[in-house]
Formats: structure tokens, sequence, C-alpha cells
């Protein structure tokens, strides 16, 4: 890896792209931290908190225990009082398999500030770690009756309803995430990828029209136009009205060609007849079968 | 194209002709010993009219506009977008992967089963 050859400010300015951009990417920030910061921590001035807290959460997520308690004491040192300092905390039990003593952290936090958010959803995180997906579900219904505009919290919940196979709820709570995001490709994306998995002629006309929405989002979309494909083919083979399987049919053609496209740009080889034909095969074995 | 250029040329210096005149009007005014009410007709109308070919010819010239995405397109993708950090759990591979120290759990004697 390239990580160790970064400059103090390169080093700097990517963690702070990884954090704007929401990436994970927990242990290219460790090893970024480790090689080219870490002797360095008093120069980073005023990002030096953030960063802390980011390498703090990037190392529970690598299981570095250590290098995690040595960010936590900083960040304790210069805040003993703070809630989301004790939230970190509890994260750091939790990454132990402490849970019942990360529970009364958070229920600490809780009475303290009621409206805090944050704890609250580690509780739901927990029962998640521990594998409790039913009790997760039930807390972050309970979650949800108090804020209910979370919108992390609704895909969460659809995780967790995806998790326990239950599609047609995962399905509702995707919607409201695509109340708080209705231009969102991906949103469109993932409702039409549940649409699918549940299956039935209903259900992939409308995963159809979620893929075409994405498509007409962003058109470089690839897996809402593998997506379409199937849907199109689904609904070509059906018993569906002649007209309609003629248009799916001439649909699924259009998105193999937008498909081989893509492909092709991407990969900077023209696209031969034998690859379509294998890509059509291999989809064909995809597709949904109704018995 | 080459036409609104000129155009704007034509346009930046009644532009800049208005606001000599208007500031020339300002020293008559002051030499003549007379109050200031307002600028005459004539100067007010050449700086509007300049200015509205001024903007249209620059609108012209660099008409290569890019589209409004409703979306950040090419910036998101699903990984960062399904990526939730309030509900991160830490029980899982990544503490055997990425940790050089890690020990794996004595298993429970498998020997028993055969």
């Amino acid at each position: 890896m390239m990580n160790e050859d970064l400059s103090f400010s390169e080093a700097r300015d990517v963690l702070r792209k990884w954090r704007d951009d929401n990436e994970r990417k927990s242990d290219e920030v460790v090893q970024v931290f480790e090689y080219c910061l870490a002797d360095k921590v008093k120069k980073l001035g005023n990002e030096k908190l953030i960063i802390l807290e980011q390498v703090f959460i990037a190392s529970l997520d690598c299981g570095r225990i250590k290098l995690a308690e040595d960010c936590i004491r900083v960040l304790i040192s210069e805040f003993p009082e703070s809630l989301r300092i004790m939230k970190l905390k509890s994260m750091l039990l939790e990454a132990l398999e402490r849970y019942d003593d990360a529970l009364d952290v958070l229920e600490s936090i809780i009475k303290r500030d009621e409206t805090n958010a944050g704890p609250r959803k580690r509780k739901v995180a927990i029962l998640k770690a521990k594998g409790q997906i039913g009790d997760a579900i039930k807390e972050m219904c309970d979650y949800l009756k108090k804020f209910m505009s979370d919108q992390e919290a609704w895909h969460e919940l659809c995780n967790l309803y995806l998790m326990e196979g239950d599609y047609n709820k995962a399905a509702f709570c995707m919607e409201e995430v695509l109340l708080h995001n209705p231009y969102s490709h991906l949103i469109h994306q993932r409702l039409g990828d549940i649409r699918y998995t549940i299956g039935g002629q209903d259900n992939i006309e409308i995963a159809k029209s979620y893929y075409a929405q994405a498509i007409k989002l962003n058109g470089n979309n690839l897996r809402a136009l593998y997506g379409l494909y199937l849907c199109c083919n689904h609904i070509a083979l059906s018993k569906a009205q002649i007209a309609k399987r003629k248009e799916a049919q001439k649909l699924a053609s259009w998105a193999l060609q937008k498909i081989s496209e893509i492909t092709e740009k991407s990969t900077g080889k023209s696209s031969n007849l034998t690859g379509v034909s294998a890509l059509e095969a291999a989809f064909g074995n995809l597709d949904i079968k109704t018995n | 194209m080459g036409v609104y250029k000129i155009v704007l040329t034509l346009g930046l210096i009644s532009l800049l002709h208005s606001g000599y005149s208007a500031a020339q009007y300002r020293t008559f005014l002051r030499i003549s010993e007379q109050e200031f009410e307002s600028l005459p007709l004539d100067i007010s109308i050449q700086a509007i009219v300049s200015f509205a070919v001024v903007v249209y010819s620059i609108l012209s010239i660099k008409s290569d506009w890019k589209l409004i995405h409703a979306t950040e397109i090419g910036k998101s993708s699903w990984d960062t977008f399904a990526n939730i950090q309030s509900f991160y759990s830490f029980n899982h591979r990544g503490k055997a992967l990425f940790n050089p120290d890690y020990t794996q759990p004595n298993l429970p004697n498998m020997d028993l089963l055969n």
C-alpha cells in the first residue's frame, strides 16, 4: 500500500476527505495515522481532536484496542465531562464485548440528556452486535416513534428487516428514506432490488419502474441497468399482454446495449459478440424461476 | 460567438463611458456651483442599456452550461451512502484481519463430535 509515503499534509487531507465522503476505510485510516501522523499529533492544530475521534472509531473497527485507548485518553483529558466522549467510551466497551457495561454508560448519557439521539442508536447497534435482530428491530421502532425524521435510522431498520428476510417491511422503510431524498438514484435502485427479491408479477413490474427511475436519475448506474434487464426479461417471458412483452423485450435489449457501452468505456476494450452472449446466458441463469 | 465578443467589448466601453460621463457631470456641477439632484436621463439610460448588453453577451459567449443534477452523481456510491456510522458494530472479522496481535480464541474441543 502507498500509505507510508504520504507527507504530513497529504495524510491530513486524505483523512479529511474520507471523513467528508463518509467512507468506512477503517484499516486505511489506522495505517495513515500510524505511519504519517502519530508522531506529529500536536501539529494537527484544531483538527487534532476530530482526527483522534476518527482514528478511535477506525481502530475499534480493526480491533486495535490499544490504539483506541491511546486516542480516547487524549480526548478524555481534553473534555472530561463530554457526553460525546462518554459515547465513545461505551463504544470501546462494546468492542471489548462488555455489552452490559456499555449499556450502563449509554443509559447514564440518556438520563443526562434525553434528546441525545446518539446513545439510543448505539443501544440498537449493541443488540445487533449480539445477534438479537428481533430485539434490535423492536428497539429501533421505539426509537423511530420518538425521532421520526431520522433518515439513517430508517435506513438501518431497513437493513435489519433485510437480515430477517422481512422484505415487505424493508421496502416500507426504504420508501421512508426515499421520501427524505426523492432524487437519489441509489434509493430507487435499492427499492428495485427489494421488490425484485420479493418476486411475483406485480412486484417485478414495480421493480422495473424503480430501476427505470434510477437510470433516469443517473444513466451510469450499472446495477440498476442489470436490474432493469432482469425485470424486462422476466416480463418478456411471462404471460403478460403481447404488447407489454414486446415493449419489455425492447427495453431489455436497450439495457444490455447500455451495459456493454459502459463496460466498454471502463475496460477500454471493444465488445465482442461472444462477451454479450455470455452475459446474456449468465443472466438467463440468474433470473428468478417461477415454478 | 465572435460577434458577441465585439458586442461585449462595445457594451463594456459604453458602460465605462456612462460612468465617465456621470463623473464629468458631477465635476461640472461642482464648478458651476449647482446642487446635485439626479443624473441626467441620457446617462442613466446609457448605463442600464449597456449593462443589459454586457450581461446578454457574456451569457451568449459562455453558454456551454452544465446541467444541475439533483444528486451529486459520481460522488455518491452505494458504499458511502449505505455507510451509517451511528450503527457501526465492531463484532466482525475486522479484529482478526487487521490486528497483528490477534490471537484466536480457544475453540471448543471438536473431537467429541466425531
